[in-house]
């Protein structure tokens, strides 16, 4: 880098800069395994890369000064997970981790406990979790029953979440908690800020279709959480809640956008000759060009500190639509690597494809962005 | 660039404007409100706005004409023959190796206008070039087009082997940015004519009563009117980065997309509406019929589609993207 690391830097001064260092580290910034790696080796690298982008600065832009950042646009930080996503360095969805926790952290958290802990997110040197899904509550957060009740000393957790992506990696949890009575639906929810390593907590990993255990079971059972760990004030849990949602679809998707066009590249230009169906192919890139032009709009009013909404639904939708749309593609275009293929090139495609498959199902399914869609965005009142 | 109280007093005055004309009267009152003079400014205000509010109130105008013409770098006044309907070729082709001594045949089509001008300029390829040829209106054949939108008034043009009297004249602009500009027109108008089939679409959800709720709180109807939603969006975001990135393949990308997720909210909206909607006594059979033809004008959502796919096939690489 030609300058001091944390000079304020525009976009396009960040993009040449960055893209510069990143070809001159390519090598070291190179994941080692061929394919898609077991999800250790995907772990081991992104904290390889996160600690290297922040040592030369790159991971503090955009990120406020008060957590360890240099401060400006929010835009560096979604080029940043584009460049290393279409670079194909690290995973994409393991990476945008960050872009969905440290904002809520940032926006909740007591300035000292964000101060402290959100660098170390940054630096790779933690894993954050995200403890909201419950067995009982998948769409229907409002109902979750993982129960905090107050001692002496702090709160002391009780119950069980699931889908909490990277719980086994993870040092700390975002975890949302009954508070008020059982009857109290969103109002009784408090989000507090786990330390993974407290005594009473057990993780469970589940191996998911995709043949990884990137989600868990996780187990709580009368683990104290310090009052200074909670988020916001005893009850702001759904409004916590409601922050980080939109983050989960704005910065992350764009950060997929960027993997999805270098997978549909790869296709393009490995494809046999004839394997490609010209209609299909033209349809699929019109989609990803239609995702990402939404997605990099959304970029643009996060950037100018307009607050997201239920809009980003629309992003969600297109996300869920597009990567299933690639990955079909994929699937009827490379059906010999995709159904008997071993290798390692085959392997990460048939894990791509069956990823894809959960693209509708996380993150609020499709069926709960088309609420949302209809509730906020068309006004067409209650559905009951 | 417009902007701010500018931008939104020039869409007051267009909303007024195509709320109250159509046809002829249409073009006298942008002519007097200054649209031309605007698109000399800033194309993708004058553009996006115009045909928005054009498709949202089914009204027709020549503005089409003026953007192809303008975009060739033509004579604003003159009236231009439009490539035939899925086409986006020039329509017209000149056989014969000394333009003097050649033939000029013509395929296309014509917005109402046209009928009232004394020129047509008739864009023409000859071997591997494109010019444009001044011809005189009484020497084409006009058939008023009834078709599936009669409304719209639109024009078949045919010649066959006219002797090229007039002087050719050297198109400065390139035929396929202006027809990449002109997409962008029709693309919005499909935009504006869909969130108007959405608006009608959900009124009607609102208001209908069945089993003693309205409908609107039924699942299967809010669930339609959503990915109509999603749909009119995506098409918007395309608009959005052809306008940014200038490229003529996201312009094509967007007249595609624009014509596909018309007919996902024709589908969507015409079943929710569903009696009402099959009638000539509710407005949404008139933007049914707009928006098929317009899907038509310079390349369907099917043909531009498949010719994109075409394209990256054979050089197997896809479009450069617009950056953040």
């Amino acid at each position: 880098m030609s300058r001091a690391p944390g000079a304020p830097m525009d976009i396009d001064e960040f993009r040449v800069s960055l893209d510069a260092w990143l070809d001159d580290h390519q090598a070291s910034l190179e994941p080692e395994y061929e394919g898609s790696g077991t999800l250790d080796q995907q772990m081991a690298q992104l904290a390889e890369v996160k600690q290297l982008t922040y040592d030369a600065g790159w991971m503090r832009h955009g990120w406020p000064e008060r957590v360890g950042g240099f401060g400006g646009s929010s835009l560096m930080r979604a080029y940043l997970g584009e460049a290393l996503a279409s670079r194909d360095v690290v995973e994409p969805g393991l990476y945008s981790l960050t872009e969905v926790l440290a904002p809520t952290m940032i926006d909740y958290a007591a300035p000292e406990l964000a101060a402290t802990m959100v660098p170390a997110l940054l630096r790779g040197d933690e894993t954050w979790c995200q403890g909201f899904s419950e067995p009982g509550t998948g769409s229907n957060l409002g109902s979750l029953a993982c129960r905090a009740v107050r001692s002496d000393d702090g709160w002391k957790v009780t119950g069980q979440k699931v889908w909490t992506s990277l719980a086994q990696y993870a040092q700390r949890c975002v975890l949302l908690t009954r508070t008020g009575t059982p009857e109290s639906a969103h109002k009784g929810i408090t989000a507090l800020f786990v330390d993974m390593d407290s005594p009473g907590i057990t993780v469970r990993p589940i191996v998911a279709m995709h043949g990884t255990d990137e989600f868990s079971e996780v187990f709580f059972d009368d683990v104290a959480v310090p009052f200074d760990r909670t988020l916001g004030q005893e009850g702001d849990g759904w409004a916590v809640a409601m922050d980080l949602l939109p983050y989960e679809r704005s910065t992350s998707l764009w950060h997929r956008a960027a993997f999805l066009h270098r997978r549909l590249q790869q296709l393009v230009e490995t494809a046999p000759a004839g394997a490609l169906d010209p209609t299909a192919l033209g349809e699929v890139t019109q989609l990803l060009y239609a995702f990402r032009a939404r997605s990099r709009a959304t970029q643009h009013r996060m950037a100018n500190g307009e607050h997201l909404g239920p809009e980003t639904s629309i992003d969600k939708v297109l996300l869920a639509t597009t990567e299933q749309a690639v990955f079909d593609l994929v699937s009827q275009t490379l059906a010999a690597e995709v159904t008997i293929g071993d290798d390692p090139a085959s392997e990460r495609w048939r894990s791509e494809f069956l990823y894809s498959r959960a693209a509708s199902i996380y993150g609020g399914s499709a069926e709960i962005q088309r609420n949302i869609i209809a509730r906020r965005l068309l006004d067409l009142g209650s559905d009951r | 660039m417009m902007d701010g109280e500018d931008l939104e007093l020039f869409e007051r005055s267009l909303r007024h404007a195509t709320e109250t004309h159509t046809g002829t009267a249409l073009d006298a009152a942008l002519d007097e409100l200054g649209w031309h003079e605007a698109m000399a400014e800033d194309p993708r205000a004058a553009i996006a706005t115009l045909f928005g509010l054009q498709g949202g109130a089914n009204v027709t105008s020549s503005a089409l004409d003026h953007v192809l013409v303008s975009a060739l770098g033509l004579d604003g006044d003159a009236g231009i023959v439009l490539p035939d309907v899925g086409r986006w070729d020039p329509p017209g082709w000149i056989d014969g190796s000394d333009l003097h001594s050649s033939v000029l045949s013509v395929a296309g089509l014509a917005t109402a206008g046209l009928a009232e001008q004394r020129h047509a300029l008739v864009v023409s390829s000859i071997d591997e070039k494109v010019i444009a040829l001044r011809v005189p209106v009484p020497s084409l054949v006009l058939r008023p087009i009834h078709g599936i939108d009669p409304s719209l008034g639109l024009l078949q043009v045919t010649a066959e082997r006219l002797p090229v009297t007039a002087e050719a004249e050297v198109v400065p602009g390139d035929w396929d940015r202006a027809v990449a500009l002109a997409r962008l027109a029709v693309a919005h108008e499909l935009v504006g004519a869909s969130r108007r089939m959405l608006e009608l679409a959900r009124e009607h959800a609102l208001e209908r009563v069945q089993f003693g709720q309205p409908i609107s709180s039924f699942q299967a109807i809010r669930h339609r009117l959503a990915e109509t939603l999603v749909a009119i969006e995506m098409a918007d975001a395309v608009l959005d980065a052809a306008w940014l990135d200038g490229s003529v393949t996201t312009a094509a990308m967007a007249k595609g997309v624009a014509g596909r997720q018309a007919r996902t909210t024709i589908r969507h909206c015409q079943q929710v509406l569903a009696g009402i909607g099959f009638t000539t006594e509710h407005p949404l059979h008139l933007y049914i019929r707009r928006t098929l033809v317009l899907d038509g004008l310079l390349g369907t959502a099917t043909t531009l589609t498949k010719a994109l796919g075409d394209e990256l096939i054979s050089s197997r690489q896809l479009p450069p993207l617009l950056p953040l």
